[in-house]
């Protein structure tokens, strides 16, 4: 283009804009909504791990390789700690053990890391202590007692050293199950970040009181220059015995990360669905603006504009829409992530980063990629209409106006046309049976955009066949011409439906997948919550006072079952899997776990697992089949008796009997009670429920709390999504009113005519709204075919390879028809908005016009 | 000039030709007027010597550099048009969303005159159709015959070789009508170019330098 052609080009950009001042606007709305969301998405996500791997750096160094037991429970032998100081590839080997403690003082628990000073000091020199506080010098040399981080001080309400004015702490009392530690604390530990609740001590006195007694919780080790860590940690990793594991110190992050992905691809698609709704509005906006200008477009032909300036021009226009909305949209997202770390954190909803502050820092690279692609969106709405306008013939244009047909050429039979959906429906179909590719149902979207494209391409040939037989009828007039004109002008109907169509399948799907999900939760909570009430204590044993009162006769309970989590790493890619240890009876495991198929008895002498529904999607495991866990220091061989549910877990988990685990040799820490209280006594049972759960720090709630609590959280966790439905038929139905007044507009010598011929106003209205109802019919038919394809694909595809879980389809009928009734009034509610245009055409002017 | 030899063309699944084995010359300089009885074919040769509609057989050469627009690729026609046709319409056709001086600026802007020399040109011209001042005005504050004069500004902004006008007054009532013609012939003659009109009305034909009939069985 040259610059002259670049001031034509200007002037109708301009003159676009001006007149169609609300399309355009809400064309650039929708593009810088999708890139905003897309973009807040990163940037938070971003900023989340940039703030987990500072606090992984903080308090775990930065080592090159970490021996650590895949059990949970597990430790690193002494003598193991020896051989590798001893590898002369090993500059740097530190001992460490941690645990979590519960504090007398304060009603919470803590992490207690237990370090060899004189090692630690090299690498994670951010732990080293201060003694006596502020007033203090650091020291490397510990003496019996702890360090507490600032934060845990001043949750304490204490400082070391200097008081003043402020209470100090003689000591506290850390316990752990039946272990406890009463000692002073000797300084704090400046250099940790302000969040952490830590304290650290020498690791001999934390193994004296805590454990383990034969090892220590992991190690730390920094290779000598030179020595590849990769290497080393192979030629290691087939030395150690089988419930130890090897892994970079990188692979923290890569798993945080990895734990997250599916989540922050399940948002980034939202994001797209935005983003294509922008897209489509540029299309509807775009492609009335080409059949609008038709004669302006064919008069600039003919004065010379080049073809393919006639196709530049329209997609310049979407550029132009496409910019402003995707730098909108860039300052936006960038808002919209400092405002949602800020109230809510940098978890996006997963609960993966729930306790991360971090700090959004714009970059260019990503940024630029979400302006290119909010730009790309736009130009893609731009594509068809460009390309209609391009091949728009001169002469007849320049006379009639907008040709709604392609050429003869270009238009395929309508042979050609039911082999080719044929072929994408097969496509769909078979996409669905592909597995999820790099643990992302990617095939599984693709089936989705297919399933859209079908309903959209399907269209006209719906029409066809569902108002075709009208024609035959005897129909008053105004509906006689509505249903001939959408039979006569299939693009403009076809637009119209189309955006009714995807967005009422967006609708529709969404409401399905919610519903499957909230039923199948609703079931799965009777079947977990079988006791009136529940303690727990994450990470941490529940007191052993406490469990003793519950074995006294007078307890008011008359029932109770404990339950122990230990964490194992079956995969050091993936995030460790829970070991539930449960006191439940062997032979009917079904009275406490929901199975989802057959529960089969394991062959005599060996030991009964049941694995959840996610660990057997990520791990492909079969009931009957042998799973190796890491338990107890080496490999345990467990028969997979069954396949139970499991919302609660989303990287899996396993449950043994308790009795199983004791006969292994494993010693049964309960950290969450189930209890039934005596008949009668129920009130006794929820006094001291309470009365615990506030004394210790734990939680302890009734089922019903529970359960209504869960259902909260799930309906807060979607809550987003109505607000998508609703702007998802709010675009449909704007769509429906722009190409219907377009195509009124159109129209507008033949309503002349009619208006001539002795169509009243009304008359003339109610055929404008009769052919916007019969479009919204043949919408909301295929929206709804094509949405409950699309929730079946969610929740059968996309949930089970992005999320692990599985549930039963249910498609809340009655909703999803009240909303297509709703959507039918809309429709004709908007199809008023065009019917007062056409009625507000002037007959005899608009037929002088056309002499 | 305008030269056409041979020019045959046949609309698909027609029974019978518009036209077969046409010929047609007009001088430089000279202005033909175009007659015939509806659906003869006077647009379709209007259109095919704009290049708007392709013919079976035969030579269009138009311009300073005779060149057969009938050989020419899509984007080489509209390239030429924009060098050497200017074009005056029934229906006006002035771009509702541009202003009169915008609306005669897009000849240049097509045809690559350099923009320093637009406001000048445009100024002199609108001044010579009789809407001095009228550049910065909407063409919907216009009446009919002010509107065709701003057509035939743009028709001639560019220095085009040939004009083509296709009933140029048929919208408009009589008085007005004569002006609007007088002030056609008056411009097309001051700049030297050739045009083709075609028109239904024999008074807007006999101020032409000569007349021709379309007829189904070729010119007369």
């Amino acid at each position: 283009m040259s610059s002259l052609t670049w001031r034509l080009s200007w002037w109708l950009i301009r003159a676009q804009f001006m007149t169609r001042r609300t399309a355009t606007a809400l064309s650039m709305l929708a593009i810088a909504l999708g890139v905003s969301l897309g973009y807040a998405i990163h940037l938070i996500n971003d900023a989340a791990l940039a703030d987990f791997s500072q606090a992984m750096k903080s308090v775990q160094g930065e080592p090159d390789a970490v021996l650590a037991p895949r059990d949970s429970s597990g430790h690193v032998p002494l003598a193991l700690v020896d051989a590798l100081a001893r590898d002369e590839a090993v500059a740097l080997a530190v001992p460490v053990i941690e645990t979590r403690v519960r504090l007398d003082n304060t009603a919470t628990t803590v992490r207690l890391i237990g370090l060899d000073a004189f090692s630690a000091a090299l690498l994670m020199p951010n732990l080293m202590p201060r003694q006596g506080g502020a007033d203090g010098g650091t020291t490397s040399i510990f003496e019996d007692g702890v360090y507490a981080s600032p934060a845990l001080l001043a949750r304490l309400n204490t400082k070391v050293g200097a008081p003043q004015g402020l209470p100090s702490v003689a000591g506290i009392t850390a316990t752990r199950g039946e272990a406890r530690w009463t000692t002073p604390i000797r300084g704090d530990l400046p250099a940790v970040r302000d969040d952490e609740l830590l304290l650290v001590a020498d690791i001999a006195w934390v193994q004296a009181h805590f454990g383990p007694r034969e090892g220590v919780g992991e190690v730390r080790l920094r290779l000598a220059p030179g020595v590849s860590p990769a290497a080393w940690i192979a030629t290691w990793s087939a030395r150690l015995p089988p419930g130890l594991g090897l892994r970079a110190a990188d692979d923290n992050l890569a798993r945080m990360s990895n734990v997250s992905r599916a989540y922050r691809v399940n948002l980034n698609v939202l994001a797209m669905v935005a983003l294509l709704t922008g897209a489509f509005l540029v299309f509807a906006t775009q492609l009335t603006a080409v059949a609008q200008r038709s004669t302006q477009f064919a008069l600039l032909g003919v004065l010379g504009l080049p073809p393919r300036m006639r196709l530049a021009q329209v997609l310049v226009e979407g550029l132009a829409i496409g910019i402003p909305g995707a730098a909108a949209g860039l300052g936006l997202g960038y808002g919209l992530a400092v405002l949602f770390t800020r109230l809510l954190g940098g978890d996006l909803g997963g609960g993966f980063f729930a306790a991360s502050s971090p700090v959004v820092v714009p970059e260019l690279a990503p940024a630029a990629v979400f302006f290119v692609a909010g730009c790309g969106a736009s130009l893609m709405g731009a594509l068809y209409p460009a390309w209609l306008n391009r091949i728009q013939p001169l002469a007849p244009a320049l006379k009639a106006g907008f040709a709604q047909q392609a050429p003869s050429t270009l238009s395929a039979s309508r042979h050609a046309k039911r082999i080719a959906l044929a072929l994408v429906a097969l496509a769909a179909v078979a996409l669905t049976r592909l597995p999820a590719i790099d643990d992302l149902p990617l095939a599984g979207y693709t089936a989705i955009a297919l399933v859209l494209v079908l309903g959209i391409a399907a269209a006209p040939a719906a029409t066809r066949l569902v108002f075709g037989g009208l024609e035959r009828l005897r129909l008053s007039a105004p509906l006689r011409i509505a249903v001939q004109n959408i039979l006569q002008a299939p693009l403009m109907a076809q637009v119209a439906a189309s955006g009714l169509i995807v967005s009422f399948a967006l609708t529709v799907s969404m409401v399905t997948m919610v519903s499957s999900f909230r039923t199948a939760l609703d079931q799965w909570l009777d079947d977990v919550l079988p006791a009136p009430m529940y303690m727990r204590s994450k990470g941490v044993p529940l007191p052993a006072d406490m469990l003793a009162e519950l074995e006294r006769p007078q307890s008011p309970f008359v029932r109770v079952e404990r339950m122990a989590t230990v964490m194992l790493t079956l995969d050091p890619r993936r995030p460790p899997v829970a070991l539930l240890v449960r006191e439940l009876d062997r032979a009917d495991p079904a009275a406490r776990l929901p199975f989802t198929g057959a529960v089969l008895a394991a062959p005599p002498g060996r030991i009964t697992a049941w694995i959840s529904e996610p660990l057997q999607e990520l791990h492909g495991l079969v009931p009957g089949q042998t799973l190796h866990l890491p338990l107890l220091g080496r490999e345990v061989e467990v028969f997979v008796g069954g396949v139970w549910r499991d919302y609660a877990r989303q990287f899996g988990a396993v449950v043994i009997a308790a009795a199983d685990y004791r006969a292994l040799g494993g010693s049964v820490a309960a950290t969450d009670l189930a209890l039934w209280p005596r008949p009668g006594q129920e009130d006794a049972a929820g006094r001291w429920m309470r009365a615990q759960a506030k004394h210790h720090g734990i939680e302890g709630v009734g089922s019903g709390e529970i359960r209504e609590l869960s259902l909260s959280i799930f309906d807060k966790s979607f809550a987003v999504t109505y607000a998508l439905e609703a702007a998802a038929m709010l675009i449909g139905l704007f769509g429906l009113a722009v190409t219907l007044a377009a195509s009124v507009w159109l129209r507008a010598r033949e309503l002349a005519t009619l208006s001539a011929l002795g169509f009243d106003r009304a008359m003339l209205g109610r055929a404008i709204v009769f052919e916007g109802a019969l479009i919204a019919v043949i919408g909301l038919a295929l929206g709804l075919a094509c949405g409950v394809a699309v929730g079946a694909i969610l929740t059968h595809v996309v949930n089970p390879q992005a999320f692990h879980w599985r549930m039963p389809l249910q498609v809340p009928w009655a909703q999803v028809l009240l909303g297509a009734a709703l959507t039918l009034f809309a429709g004709m509610g908007a199809s008023r908005f065009a019917a007062r245009q056409a009625t507000r055409l002037p007959a005899a002017q608009v037929l002088a016009s056309a002499q | 000039m305008l030269s056409i030899a041979g020019l045959s063309k046949r609309h698909p699944h027609a029974p019978r030709p518009v036209f077969s084995g046409l010929g047609l010359s007009v001088a430089t300089g000279e202005i033909v007027a175009l007659t015939g009885e509806s659906g003869v074919g006077k647009s379709t040769l209007l259109n095919c010597i704009a290049g708007l509609e392709p013919a079976d057989a035969g030579t269009i050469m138009v311009g300073r550099e005779a060149t057969d627009i009938l050989r020419l690729d899509e984007a080489e026609r509209a390239a030429l048009r924009a060098r050497s046709i200017g074009f005056v319409f029934q229906a006006f056709h002035v771009l509702p969303t541009l202003s009169v001086a915008q609306n005669i600026a897009v000849p240049l802007l097509l045809s690559g005159v350099a923009a320093h020399d637009h406001a000048a040109r445009i100024e002199a011209l609108l001044a010579r159709v009789g809407l001095a001042g009228f550049g910065p005005r909407w063409p919907a504050s216009l009446s009919g015959g002010e509107l065709q004069r701003v057509a035939i500004a743009r028709a001639l902004v560019h220095g085009p070789t040939l004009i083509l006008a296709d009933e140029p007054t048929g919208n408009l009532d009589p008085r007005t009508a004569d002006e609007v013609l007088a002030l056609l012939l008056e411009r097309v003659r001051e700049e030297g170019a050739s045009a083709l009109i075609v028109t239904h009305s024999q008074h807007v034909a006999q101020c032409c330098d000569r007349i021709l009939t379309l007829t189904p069985d070729g010119l007369e």
